[in-house]
C-alpha cells in the first residue's frame, strides 16, 4: 500500500512538474521542409535563429523534413495541425499546399516559394493572400539576372536556359528571364531535364548555345559537379540563378541569401506571434538585398574580365 | 508526449490510409490476383492526380475529374500491357518504361508545370484534410469510406462474373487458363488497365484531399502500395477469408501503415531518418510470414521427435 | 476427325541447344479413335501433343480438326475443340481457386465470358455435384475448397473432369498419371475410360507404361527421333504382347528402348 501511494505521489509530481515546465514556452511552431537541400536548410536555419533571438526560450520549434515525399508533407502537417500549434512555417511549394489543405486556422508562413500566386492558386493577386498564409518569395531578380548576362556576355547571341522539368518554379523563372532576354536581343532555348540522370545529356545539349542560364533550380543544385563535367571542358560560361549553383559550375550570379530570407520569415512570425499581427493582411516580403558574386577559377579559366564591383564567392 | 495530441492526428492519419488504400487495392489487383509486379503505378497515380488537379481547377465538377482520371489510369495500363504482351517485354520492366513515359505525360498534362495547387477556398473538392476534425459528412473519412466501400462492392461483383473469374484463373495458372480458351494476354492487359484506373482514381482524390498535384507526389507509391497489401494480410488475414474480407484487409493495412508513421511522428523522431524507418516496418511486416511458417515448422519437427520417441 | 500433315518442329534453330523435336509427323485420326502413344526420351511425345495444342507454333506442315485448319491459331482459341490433361497435376488446376470455380471455368471453356453474368450459377452447382460423384472421391462434399488442398490424384482426377464438361472434339493426355502413385494411377486411368467411352471422345494419350498402352485404347502409335514409327490399328491391337511391342520397335528404329521410365510390366 505504500509502496503504491508514494508510487501516485512522484507520479503527481511527474505531472506537476511537467506542467510547471510546461508553462515557460509560450509558442510552439512547426516547420515543415520538403526535402533536404541547402538552400532549403539555410532558409530553415535563418528562421529557427530569428525567432530564438527575439523570443528566447518562449518558444519551441519543431523542425520536421518530408525527405522529399510530398506524401509525407500531409503527415507531418497532420502532426502539426493535430498538436494545435500556434504556426507553422511551410519550407518549399508542397509543403505549403499541404499544411493549406490541412487548415484554415493556424497561421502558416511559407518561404522559398517563388510565386505565391501560383503556388496557391489565386488570381486577381494583389500581395497579399486574404486568408491564413504569409511569407517570403525567393524570386530572383531575373531582369537583373538578365541585365548581368548582357554584361559579361554583350557578343552573344543564344542563351540555352537549363532546368529541371520536375520543379514548379524553374518553368517560371525561365519563362520570365526568357522575355527580358529577348528583349535584350537573345535568343533563348530552354532545355529541360527530368532527373540526375539526364542532366549530363541535357547540358550537352544545351552547349550548342554561346551563354548557358540556369534558374534557382533544387536538382541543378544538386548535380553542379555533373553539370560543370560537360560545361568546363566545353568552355561554355553558365550564368546562375544563386550562389549555390555558381559555386558548383557558374561564372557569376546576382543572388538571394536564403539564410536572410528565412531570417525575414522568423521576423514574421515573430510579428504574428507576439504582436498579433493579421497574417492575412501581411504583405508577402522579397529579399531584402542582391549580390552580384563571380566564381573566381572559372572566370579565370574561360578569360573573363569581371567588373569591379562583383564579389568573389568565398 | 501529449498522447491526446497523438490522439488528435489520427483522424487524419486514417483518411490518408483510406486513400491509399484504394489504391493500395489496385496494386493488389496486379500483385495477388494477377501475379505481375507492376510499377506503372508510381506514375499513373500522379496521372491521376494531375488529371483531376487540372480539371478542377478549369472549372469542371470533382466527380467528373475522377471519372476521367479512372479512364486515364486505364489508359495507362493499357500502355504497360501492350508493353509485356504484344511486345514481350517483362512485366516490371514494362511497368518501369511507362513510368518513365509518364512522367513526361504528366507534366504536359499539368502544361509544363511541376505542381498545380488546388485551392480548397476557391474550387469545390471532395475531400479536404483540412475537414479531418469536423463531425460532419463533409469529413474526408466519410467520403473514403463510402468510395473505398463501393469500389470494394464493384470488385466482389466482377471478379465473381465469368470474365472476373477468368482474370483470376490467369493469373493462378496461365497454361491452366489458355488451355480453358482464356485469351491470357487480353486478361492481363485488361487487369493492368483496371488496376491503373484505380490507382489514379486513388491519385485524383489524394490531389484534392492534400491540396495539390506533383509529378512526384508518388514517389515511392508502389512501396506502400505493397507494404499495405502486405501489413493487411499480416494483422487481419487468419479473420478475413472472403475476397471482400481481404480487400478491406488491404485497406486497413494502408490506414495502419499511416497511423504508424503518424506515430512515428509523435515520437519525435529525426524526420531524416524517415525512409529508412519506413524501410524496416514494411521488411518486418515482410518477414512476418517467413518467420512464421519457420517457427511452425520447427514445432512440428520437435512434435515429430517426442512421437518417435 | 483430326489430320496431322507433315508437321516439322524444330527448337532454338541455329543454336548450340538446337533441338529437332518434330522431323516429320503425319497421323491421321477418325472419329472415336482412343490413340495409346509409346516411345523413347525426347521421341516428341509430348511435342506433338503440344503441337495440337497450340503451345507453340509448327514450322511446317498443318493441322486440321474437322475439316477446319487450326495450324495458324492461338493455344487459347484451339481450347474450344481440345481437352487437355497434363503430366504435372499442378497445371491443370488453378491451385487458389475452389474446385467449383475450376469446374466453371471448364464449364465455358471456347465460350465468351460476359463481364456481367455470373460466373457460376446455381443449376451449374448441382450438376458439377452429380458429376462430381462420378469421380467417387468425395469431393462433391468439398466445393468450396481450394483445389491447392487436393492430392495430386484428386487433382488428376478433377483435371479429366474438367477436360470432358465441354465435351472436346479431341482430349489430349499427356502421361497424366506419370506422377501418381501406381494404385491412384490406376483408379485414374479407369475414370479415363470410362469418360472417353460414355461421351464418345476421340483421345490421344501418351504414356509410359507398355501395359497400360496395350490395355486401353483402340490403336496404339510409337514415336522415335521426332516421328511415328509405328501405327497398329485395332484389329492386331488386341493380340499384342509387350514383348511384341519390344520387337517391332527394335526393328523399325534399329536401336533398344531407351526411356528410362518405361514400364515393360
Amino acid at each position: 500500500m505504500k509502496k503504491i501511494i508514494s508510487l501516485m505521489l512522484s507520479l503527481c509530481l511527474i505531472v506537476l512538474g511537467s506542467v510547471a515546465f510546461a508553462e515557460n514556452p509560450t509558442y510552439h511552431v512547426g516547420v515543415l521542409q520538403l526535402v533536404q537541400h541547402v538552400a532549403l536548410d539555410a532558409a530553415t536555419q535563418g528562421f529557427c535563429d530569428a525567432l530564438n533571438e527575439k523570443l528566447g526560450d518562449q518558444v519551441v520549434i519543431d523542425v520536421k523534413n518530408a525527405s522529399g515525399d510530398s506524401a509525407n508533407c500531409t503527415t507531418i502537417a497532420n502532426d502539426f495541425v493535430a498538436s494545435q500549434v500556434d504556426l507553422i512555417m511551410a519550407n518549399a511549394t508542397p509543403a505549403l499546399q499541404a499544411t493549406m489543405a490541412a487548415t484554415a486556422d493556424i497561421p502558416i508562413l511559407g518561404t522559398s516559394i517563388t510565386d505565391y500566386a501560383t503556388a496557391l492558386d489565386i488570381d486577381d493577386w494583389q500581395g497579399v493572400t486574404g486568408f491564413n498564409i504569409s511569407g517570403t518569395s525567393d524570386l530572383a531578380p531575373l531582369d537583373g539576372q538578365a541585365n548581368m548576362l548582357h554584361e559579361l556576355f554583350p557578343e552573344a547571341k543564344t542563351v540555352g536556359l537549363l532546368y529541371c522539368s520536375a520543379e514548379p518554379n524553374s518553368k517560371y523563372q525561365v519563362d520570365e528571364i526568357s522575355k527580358y532576354l529577348t528583349e535584350l536581343g537573345y535568343e533563348c532555348r530552354p532545355y529541360a531535364f527530368a532527373d540526375s540522370n539526364d542532366v549530363a545529356s541535357v547540358t550537352e545539349a544545351a552547349c550548342e548555345c554561346d551563354v548557358i542560364y540556369i534558374p534557382t533550380d533544387n536538382t541543378a543544385a544538386s548535380y553542379t559537379e555533373t553539370i560543370a563535367n560537360v560545361v568546363d571542358p566545353a568552355k561554355k560560361p553558365v550564368i546562375a540563378g544563386e550562389e549555390g549553383i555558381c559555386t558548383g559550375c557558374g561564372v557569376a550570379t546576382l543572388t538571394i541569401s536564403y539564410y536572410d530570407l528565412g531570417y525575414a520569415t522568423g521576423l514574421m512570425a515573430y510579428e504574428v506571434l507576439a504582436n498579433g499581427a493579421d497574417i492575412s493582411t501581411m504583405a508577402i516580403e522579397y529579399a531584402p538585398n542582391f549580390t552580384k558574386k563571380y566564381q573566381k577559377e572559372r572566370c579565370e579559366m574561360l578569360g573573363l574580365t569581371i567588373p569591379e564591383d562583383y564579389l568573389a564567392i568565398e | 508526449m501529449d498522447i491526446a495530441k497523438l490522439f488528435n492526428a489520427f483522424p487524419g492519419a486514417i483518411s490518408q490510409g483510406i486513400i491509399w488504400g484504394i489504391m493500395a487495392i489496385g496494386v493488389y489487383i496486379t500483385f495477388r490476383i494477377l501475379d505481375v509486379s507492376d510499377l506503372t503505378v508510381d506514375g499513373s497515380m500522379a496521372t491521376g492526380g494531375a488529371v483531376a488537379a487540372m480539371l478542377i481547377t478549369a472549372g469542371y465538377n470533382a466527380w467528373f475529374a475522377l471519372l476521367v482520371a479512372f479512364l486515364v489510369g486505364m489508359l495507362c495500363g493499357l500502355v504497360t500491357g501492350i508493353f509485356h504482351t504484344t511486345m514481350g517485354i517483362p512485366a516490371i520492366l514494362a511497368g518501369i518504361l511507362t513510368q518513365l513515359a509518364l512522367y513526361s505525360i504528366n507534366l504536359r498534362i499539368m502544361d509544363g508545370k511541376a505542381n498545380t495547387a488546388v485551392n480548397v477556398n476557391k474550387f469545390h473538392v471532395l475531400v479536404t484534410s483540412r475537414n479531418v476534425r469536423v463531425l460532419s459528412f463533409s469529413n474526408p473519412i466519410v467520403f473514403s469510406v463510402l468510395v473505398t466501400a463501393v469500389l470494394i462492392l464493384i470488385l466482389c461483383f466482377f471478379f465473381r462474373t465469368e470474365y472476373g473469374c477468368a482474370l483470376r484463373a490467369t493469373g493462378a495458372n496461365g497454361a491452366m487458363a489458355r488451355a480453358q480458351g482464356i485469351n491470357t494476354n487480353i486478361a492481363k492487359v485488361f487487369g493492368l488497365m483496371l488496376a491503373n484506373g484505380i490507382v489514379a482514381f486513388a491519385g485524383a482524390l489524394l490531389a484534392q484531399y492534400q491540396g495539390f498535384a506533383d509529378v512526384q507526389m508518388a514517389r515511392g507509391a508502389i512501396v506502400i502500395g505493397l507494404a499495405a497489401v502486405i501489413i493487411g494480410e499480416v494483422v487481419f488475414g487468419k479473420l478475413l477469408h472472403t475476397f471482400s474480407g481481404k480487400l478491406i484487409c488491404v485497406s486497413l493495412g494502408a490506414v495502419i501503415y499511416y497511423l504508424v508513421m503518424q506515430i512515428v511522428l509523435w515520437l519525435g523522431l529525426n524526420t531524416n531518418d524517415l525512409k529508412m524507418l519506413t524501410a524496416l516496418v514494411v521488411a518486418v511486416f515482410l518477414a512476418v510470414p517467413h518467420w512464421k511458417s519457420k517457427a511452425f515448422s520447427r514445432m512440428a519437427a520437435q512434435k515429430g521427435v517426442l512421437e518417435d520417441a | 476427325m483430326l489430320d496431322i500433315n507433315h508437321i516439322k518442329k524444330t527448337f532454338n534453330p541455329g543454336t548450340i541447344t538446337e533441338k529437332r523435336a518434330l522431323t516429320d509427323v503425319d497421323l491421321h485420326l477418325a472419329e472415336g479413335d482412343f490413340v495409346t502413344i509409346i516411345g523413347g526420351n525426347g521421341a516428341g511425345k509430348s511435342t506433338m501433343l503440344n503441337a495440337i495444342a497450340g503451345v507453340f507454333p509448327v514450322d511446317s506442315g498443318n493441322i486440321i480438326i474437322d475439316g477446319q485448319d487450326i495450324t495458324r491459331l492461338p493455344e487459347y482459341k484451339r481450347a474450344a475443340f481440345l481437352g487437355r490433361v497434363f503430366q504435372d497435376p499442378m497445371t491443370g488446376t488453378a491451385a487458389t481457386m475452389t474446385i467449383e470455380d475450376n469446374l466453371a471455368l471448364a464449364y465455358r471453356r471456347g465460350q465468351h465470358r460476359s463481364p456481367w453474368k455470373r460466373g457460376i450459377t446455381s443449376n451449374e452447382k448441382e450438376m458439377f455435384r452429380e458429376q462430381l460423384k462420378r469421380l467417387g472421391l468425395g469431393l462433391e462434399e468439398r466445393m468450396n475448397a481450394r483445389v491447392g488442398l487436393l492430392s495430386g490424384g484428386q487433382r488428376q482426377a478433377l483435371t479429366l473432369l474438367m477436360a470432358t464438361l465441354q465435351k472436346p472434339k479431341l482430349l489430349l493426355l499427356d502421361e497424366h498419371t506419370a506422377a501418381l502413385d501406381p494404385k491412384t494411377a490406376s483408379k485414374v486411368l479407369h475414370l479415363t475410360r470410362e469418360l472417353i467411352r460414355d461421351s464418345h471422345l476421340t483421345a490421344m494419350m501418351v504414356t509410359h507404361n507398355m501395359k497400360d498402352a496395350l490395355q486401353y485404347g483402340n490403336r496404339i502409335i510409337m514415336m522415335h527421333e521426332g516421328r511415328i514409327i509405328v501405327d497398329v490399328d485395332r484389329e492386331t491391337k488386341v493380340s499384342l504382347r509387350v514383348e511384341d511391342l519390344l520387337n517391332m520397335f527394335e526393328h523399325t528404329s534399329g536401336s533398344a528402348l531407351d526411356n528410362d521410365r518405361m514400364l515393360l510390366g
